[in-house]
């Protein structure tokens, strides 16, 4: 059996809506990925020293509060901290498009918005981890 | 930053000392294991002398009756009485037998050890394997050695053959049951009565509750052939006592985990040696089981592709000239005697990435 590549599904902060973060973990289960999930209301140091624990190639964090910009910060800086800079941030939620660019510039690789088909989801799952760089 | 093609032996040193980079060394070190566990040999020499944990606990049950909950309760105990004791775990799940992923979702109970220094948290998906996945488990296990762990904890799901065996690289098996799962014919269906040294009924605050453990206790009796539920004499290693059969416990009270730590604490410092000499000679057997799975993989490979054994199959399907199961399978052996040796899959000093 091929091993799919193990990606960590985190939901970070006060947010309580898991519905789409469950629905994103199952697909890419689905299409063959070790998904490690954590939960609701994970703070970003929590998420961080489980994504380094578990080698994961790509955190998939999903935010419907709001805070994305706060908490995207926060995660960025600590992987740089821990030395894992190299792990993909993807992001997704409830995130305006006039936020996109500021986190692209923070180092996230993709910011899927509502509406994202998980076709496409897996899709660029795909192409960002076998480049293992952020999409244009 | 560790580097994404550092050798084998450099991420061993790096995750065997204190420094910035050790979590993510051991990390990766444990991805290569698992998925390369002919890897095995080598990371047991590379780590030679190493001192190793005190006791590998396999925990183990059907889904729903609390294991994980049980392990986070565990974990806080041993973080209380132990605070300078690393501690590893180890949670696997089954892999989807269509997609091949798989939803690593036990370490949500543990998380709030997630930043504990001194707790590292492995999930691991079964892969749908036989034998690698015990091998690669072993791998793992000895990362956590590493690291210092002196308690790792194996979690597995216990209802396949895989898991069965991930659980066999531990000293001790707990096996994990609550009421309402099932009757007694049910626990002797599950196979539940051969896998255990201790069984542990969770959710003791259930209705229920008292009456598994009960059960549980008589069957115990009758399996062994005792009144007394003492073990029967094994055929083979001489098997240290065992710790007391049956213990209660309420994992989301905490009530009755003290108890089991104890008893489990007790086991250890009772048969150190014992539990040393088997584990010498389970990575025996490990070891073993890879040398068989390279020669197998070997004379399949010999039967599909070597133009000498192009008739193999159908000689022995026709069976004339005395040619059955036995003679053909002497001759593939000689085939293989005579081929050239594959390329070695692992070069111990060439960066792997």
């Amino acid at each position: 059996m091929t091993k799919g590549p193990r990606v960590l599904i985190a939901k970070a902060g006060l947010d309580g809506h898991d519905r789409g973060a469950k629905y994103v973990a199952q697909i890419l289960r689905d299409a063959g990925y070790e998904v490690i999930y954590t939960g609701i209301r994970r703070t970003p140091e929590e998420i961080v020293a489980t994504a380094v624990q578990e080698d994961v190639r790509a955190i998939g964090l999903s935010i419907l509060s709001g805070a994305h910009n706060v908490l995207f910060q926060r995660i960025m800086d600590l992987l740089g901290e821990q030395r894992a800079a190299d792990i993909l941030v993807i992001a997704g939620g409830t995130i305006p498009d006039g936020d996109v660019p500021h986190l692209r510039k923070l180092g996230v690789a993709h910011v899927f918005t509502p509406g994202t088909p998980g076709s496409e989801i897996v899709e660029t799952f795909g192409r960002l981890l076998s480049t293992g760089t952020p999409a244009p | 930053m560790t580097p994404m093609t550092s050798t084998l032996a450099e991420l061993v040193m790096v995750a065997g000392r204190p420094g910035p980079d050790r979590t993510r060394a051991a990390a990766k070190l444990m991805t290569r294991l698992e998925d390369s566990p002919e890897l095995l040999p080598e990371i047991l020499r590379a780590t030679h002398g190493l001192a190793e944990p005190r006791l590998i606990l396999g925990v183990t049950g059907s889904p729903g009756c609390g294991k994980s909950t049980l392990v986070d309760s565990l974990l806080c105990e041993v973080r209380r009485l132990h605070p300078e004791s690393a501690i590893g775990v180890v949670a696997v799940d089954p892999s989807s037998p269509f997609s091949g992923g798989a939803l690593l979702g036990d370490r949500v109970r543990m998380m709030r050890h997630a930043t504990d220094p001194r707790v590292f948290v492995r999930s691991l998906a079964s892969r749908g394997r036989l034998g690698g996945l015990s091998i690669g488990t072993r791998g793992v296990v000895r990362v956590f050695a590493l690291l210092g762990c002196e308690l790792v904890i194996i979690e597995t799901v216990g209802v396949g053959q895989s898991e069965i065996e991930v659980v066999r690289v531990a000293d001790v098996i707990a096996v994990v049951l609550a009421p309402g799962f099932g009757d007694t014919v049910q626990m002797l269906k599950s196979g539940v009565m051969e896998c255990g040294d201790v069984y542990v009924v969770n959710k003791s605050d259930q209705s229920g509750a008292d009456h598994l453990v009960g059960r549980l206790l008589s069957m115990l009796a009758h399996a062994s052939g005792s009144m007394d539920g003492a073990p029967p004499t094994p055929p083979t290693l001489a098997a240290p006592p065992t710790p007391p059969k049956v213990h209660s416990t309420s994992a989301v009270t905490g009530e009755g985990v003290g108890k089991l730590l104890a008893s489990l604490d007790q086991y250890v410092a009772e048969n150190a040696d014992k539990i040393t000499e088997r584990r010498r000679h389970r990575e025996r057997d490990a070891v073993q089981d890879l040398l068989v799975g390279e020669i197998r993989a070997r004379a399949a490979n010999a039967l599909r592709t070597n133009s000498r054994l192009a008739t193999a199959v159908d000689d022995v399907l026709s069976g004339g000239g005395g040619r059955g199961v036995n003679d053909v399978a002497s001759r593939v052996l000689s085939v293989l005697a005579d081929a050239t040796p594959p390329p070695a899959r692992n070069t111990p000093d060439v960066g792997r990435p």
